[in-house]
């Protein structure tokens, strides 16, 4: 299973619409890099509308995940993570603390504007 | 119960009342039953004594539904549950004392039937005492539940979450429940919580408060505390607690003004 990154611009956007194992992480890790190198993309914007689940591994993979594209010179934004997520990594202590969030897709695009223009 | 006790109490039943009577009006004034009318006070006495004679001859369930409905008017009228207790206590002594004069030698026997009698209705008078504190207790809490955390929406993506009285484990989980649905609900980028209304911050409030506006991070918007007063400011510098990560205002308006701020808005004056 294999998620789908699309390209818009200098953006790359990926929705994540099932829920993450940890294989499928490791392999959106790999393509998610492969994809911003390929492109030379400034942004990502990864939308969880659709995740219910985040167990404490998965949130490790997406910390990585954005200090990496941070590493390779892109701004990660999350959005649309849900409260019962949000509620879920506090209880077991997993901030995610260098990593910028947005309500939703429009946001995070619009967020991702502002860092990088500013 | 024995035939042959049974028969003794209810013909002593006079003297043991009168004894009764004597020992429980020692400790009156002790119980907040100063306000009841000398009237009331013996007609309750009288009856309490009467349903205590009747449950000798009935069956279980027929004693049971007796008292609890005695028991009911009592809870009503506000009778202490003490006062009930102490008397039953006093009523025991009175009928085992009582019977011991008339009949020396089978104390033992007097003490252990009349012991059994008087705990069974000490089980249900103190069950259903507590029943009724429970159920108090269960609607206060639904109340308090009700008034606990609203979020109200006060400008386009800003939300004010004001909290008043103290926080709890439980009311905090009850508190980012509502913040974090709120905020998706209204599609609030800042919220500000406002604790004006809360009169100790101590280590686990802080905790909590801090928890819940990561979380709102999280889903995507941003946390502001709003309302610190001076003494909670020194609460919280003296206890260590470390608030950095988040903003903090001393009032609401100063809040609302960042949270603008933070949306690239302003609230300008206009010139007539």
């Amino acid at each position: 299973m294999r998620i789908p990154i699309l390209k818009l611009h200098d953006y790359l956007l990926i929705s994540v619409q099932v829920d993450l194992d940890d294989q499928t992480a490791l392999q959106f890790q790999e393509d998610v890099l492969n994809k911003i190198h390929q492109e030379g993309s400034k942004g990502v914007v990864i939308d969880l509308t659709s995740v219910d689940m985040i167990d404490s591994f998965i949130a490790k993979v997406l910390g990585d995940v954005v200090d990496m594209s941070n590493l390779m010179g892109a701004k990660v934004v999350l959005t649309g993570i849900q409260p019962a997520v949000a509620i879920t990594l506090i209880d077991m202590g997993i901030v995610l603390d260098e990593v910028p969030t947005a309500l939703d897709l429009e946001q995070g695009l619009e967020r991702l504007q502002h860092e990088l223009e500013g | 119960m024995n035939h042959q006790i049974r028969a003794l109490i209810h013909e002593y039943r006079s003297t043991i009342t009168d004894e009764w009577l004597k020992e429980v009006e020692k400790f009156r004034g002790e119980n907040y039953l100063q306000t009841i009318s000398d009237t009331v006070y013996q007609n309750t006495n009288r009856e309490f004594v009467d349903m205590l004679f009747r449950t000798l001859d009935r069956e279980e369930e027929d004693v049971k539904a007796s008292i609890s409905e005695y028991t009911d008017r009592l809870i009503q009228l506000g009778w202490p549950l003490n006062y009930i207790t102490r008397g039953l206590q006093e009523f025991r002594k009175a009928t085992v004392d009582t019977l011991i004069k008339k009949e020396e030698g089978r104390a033992l026997e007097f003490y252990q039937e009349i012991e059994d009698w008087t705990d069974e209705i000490v089980n249900i008078l103190v069950s259903h005492y507590s029943g009724t504190w429970e159920n108090t207790f269960f609607l206060q809490k639904m109340a308090l539940k009700e008034l606990s955390a609203p979020l109200i929406p006060v400008f386009n993506n800003i939300s004010v979450m004001p909290l008043i009285g103290t926080i709890d484990t439980e009311r905090a989980k009850q508190i980012m429940e509502n913040l974090l649905t709120g905020v998706i609900e209204h599609r609030s980028q800042v919220v500000l919580i406002d604790i004006t209304g809360v009169p100790v911050v101590d280590t686990m409030v802080a905790h909590h408060i801090i928890q819940a506006s990561e979380a709102v991070r999280l889903v995507g918007a941003k946390c502001i505390l709003v309302g610190i007063r001076p003494e909670i400011a020194q609460t919280i510098v003296n206890l260590g607690i470390d608030l950095g990560k988040f903003p903090t205002k001393s009032s609401l308006k100063k809040g609302i003004e960042a949270a603008l701020e933070m949306t690239s808005r302003q609230i300008v004056e206009i010139d007539e």
